[in-house]
């Protein structure tokens, strides 16, 4: 006999009890570390971004266009290094269900500025010489089946080109792979000068302009001088680091880390309450037994710290349950959702986070029981007087 | 704490214990004095409500005086703190009550280790005074067995065999056959009698069984000496309570 078995014997007394409240925290660390996962896999791609990079649009709305001789104008500002501009084509594949993030871009410059992407030097040279050229990414060359040379038609829903005609006629040139831990390899790209000439309007405009600045260039003053530079003119612009405008397009939809936030707060406060009732329980059905240790010699602390040791052994067993399977889950999600939502992981500072709650939990969770056992008089329980 | 083994002497100085209950304070003891020598068994008898277990608790202490002095040998315990008490007591005193209290979640062997885990004895160590000490009790078969599947009596035993398996030199016992029938209680008895006889343990025990004056060296009937106490002295002057002996076993 040892003081863990009387631990591990003392929980396991109630099994239906301790069955139910366990469950009760894996469900807890399940949603936590699902909602972690997603949560990683949103905010990975503003993580992820290269901060000495601006994205320049125009100052009313992103669906407004920029004129395309703004990116000579921001080349001559101070603390830039590099300009390129890309135009959103809102592209789909037979029909509207196959939606495709489709860009035109500046052929020349875009992935100078956007490294990331890897493609063969081949492929990229190849691209930039046949001017009906795709780059896809990956994913979409796995999911369609399309390879280097293949014809390929895709649909604007925005865009008619001077044919009169929404469908423009593409060629796989390369296939890019995102070297990123949570890469997107779901884009599309064409050149920028194929997409100018073939649309029926709004030639020599721009959606917007990715501008890369020097390392340790002050960035804030940077986007003021871009900014400035065309506060006066017909088309002003509103400038911000690329994290800041991926944050905020997400935020369209909704802020989810105040959503992960709000319910995992509300996840554990009942978890707390849920638990914490149980150890009072636990402790007010032995007081005598509690009594009658004190009485053989064990300290209130000894005690108390058995106690603790039930509470991080219920929680734990949870907590890691909860993980595991969540955890598990987030590998088939990745598997099978991985192209559309990169990024699901469960970082080691979760595992380390997790550990952190659960004593967290349990120390709170003894706090009541603490004060019971602390307050125990032991002639009183255990004899009463004759 | 207790170094000296050899005295362990019970000596109760001018003891007050009172409580206070509601508004008013209710008067256990007051002015009470008593004297056990090492190696006696005592049967403190008298009926409910006269402070027997109050007296037994304050020689475990488990309970603190209002005022006078405790010694167990050499050392004052009145006056010690509680977790210098909750150490003096594992390493002086066994308890056993009428209730056993048993964890129902160890063996019987698992709750004579119990008191061990206090203890610098490693398991291998701890598992064989338990062992010991439920051979004393007549307890070995049962070894194995968890409290629920034994009777009264046995559950006795162990608790018994729990009190002593630290090897303390006082046991202090209340009620110990309370719940018992007549046979084992007689059973109880002669055992404590023989860990007295054998191993010259002081022992202590509250009883209201009559029986008892046969087993016990020493009857203190609580009621004739507060009676006497009464009388002799109105002003309520201690009395020497070895003086109102009322039975002694042969």
């Amino acid at each position: 006999m040892n003081l863990w078995l009387l631990v591990w014997r003392n929980s396991l007394r109630k099994k239906i009890r301790f069955g139910l409240t366990c469950l009760s925290v894996m469900v807890a660390f399940f949603l936590f570390t699902t909602l972690a996962g997603v949560n990683h896999a949103l905010t990975a791609s503003v993580s992820n971004i290269n901060q000495y990079r601006l994205i320049t649009s125009h100052k009313i709305s992103l669906t407004r266009s920029l004129p395309i001789n703004y990116q000579q104008k921001i080349a001559t500002l101070h603390g830039v290094e590099q300009v390129t501009f890309a135009s959103w084509f809102g592209g789909f594949y037979q029909n509207e269900k196959n939606q495709l993030a489709v860009t035109a871009v500046d052929h020349t410059s875009y992935f100078e500025l956007f490294d990331e992407y890897h493609i063969p030097e081949q492929q990229l040279a190849s691209w930039k010489k046949a001017r009906t050229g795709i780059i896809i990414g990956h994913a979409i060359a796995k999911e369609y089946g399309w390879r280097v040379g293949d014809k390929v038609p895709l649909s604007s829903s925005i865009w008619m080109n001077k044919n009169g005609s929404f469908s423009w006629e593409f060629v796989v040139s390369g296939i890019y792979q995102s070297t990123k831990t949570a890469g997107d390899n779901n884009k599309i790209f064409f050149q920028h000068a194929y997409f100018d000439k073939g649309r029926a309007y709004a030639s020599h405009s721009i959606s917007w302009l990715s501008t890369k600045i020097a390392v340790h260039e002050n960035v804030e003053q940077v986007i003021k001088s871009i900014d400035d530079l065309f506060a006066h003119s017909n088309s002003p612009t509103r400038t911000t680091t690329e994290q800041v405008f991926i944050k905020e397009q997400a935020q369209q939809f909704v802020d989810m880390a105040m959503v992960i936030n709000i319910v995992v707060i509300a996840v554990f406060f009942t978890l707390l309450l849920i638990v914490c009732n149980t150890m009072i329980q636990t402790s007010r059905e032995r007081l005598n037994e509690s009594a009658m240790m004190k009485a053989l010699g064990f300290s209130s602390s000894a005690l108390i710290r058995g106690i603790y040791c039930e509470s991080l052994l219920l929680i734990g067993i949870g907590a890691a349950l909860g993980t595991v399977l969540a955890s598990v889950l987030l590998v088939y999600v990745k598997q099978g959702f991985g192209d559309f939502l990169p990024g699901i992981y469960i970082t080691s500072a979760h595992y380390i986070t997790v550990l952190s709650l659960v004593n967290i939990a349990a120390a709170f969770c003894s706090f009541f029981p603490a004060i019971t056992i602390n307050g125990i008089a032991i002639s009183e329980t255990l004899g009463g007087k004759s | 704490m207790n170094s000296d083994n050899s005295n362990t002497d019970i000596i109760f100085k001018a003891i007050n214990k009172s409580y206070q209950k509601g508004d008013s304070t209710v008067v256990v003891h007051n002015d009470f004095n008593l004297t056990i020598k090492s190696g006696e068994f005592v049967a403190l008898m008298g009926p409910s409500g006269l402070g027997k277990s109050t007296l037994l608790h304050l020689m475990g202490g488990l309970d603190k005086p209002t005022q006078g002095e405790i010694y167990i040998g050499h050392q004052r315990i009145d006056n010690l703190s509680q977790k210098q008490l909750t150490q003096w007591r594992a390493d002086n005193i066994g308890f056993v009550f009428q209730s056993h209290h048993l964890l129902p979640v160890l063996s019987a062997q698992g709750n004579v280790e119990l008191p061990l885990a206090l203890t610098p004895l490693n398991q291998k160590q701890r598992k064989q005074h338990a062992s010991m000490a439920l051979q004393l009790v007549n307890m070995s078969e049962r070894a194995n067995h968890y409290p629920k599947e034994l009777s009264g009596g046995q559950e006795q035993r162990v608790a018994i065999a729990r009190a002593i398996v630290s090897d303390p030199q006082i046991l202090l016992c209340d009620e110990p056959t309370g719940n018992l029938d007549r046979k084992t209680a007689d059973e109880i008895l002669a055992l404590l009698a023989k860990l007295n006889s054998d191993s010259g343990k002081t022992i202590v025990m509250v009883t209201h069984d009559i029986k008892a004056a046969d087993y016990a060296t020493r009857v203190i009937d609580l009621e004739s000496y507060l009676l006497a106490k009464n009388k002799e002295q109105p002003e309520n002057k201690a009395l020497a309570l070895d003086n109102v002996l009322v039975g002694k076993s042969a």
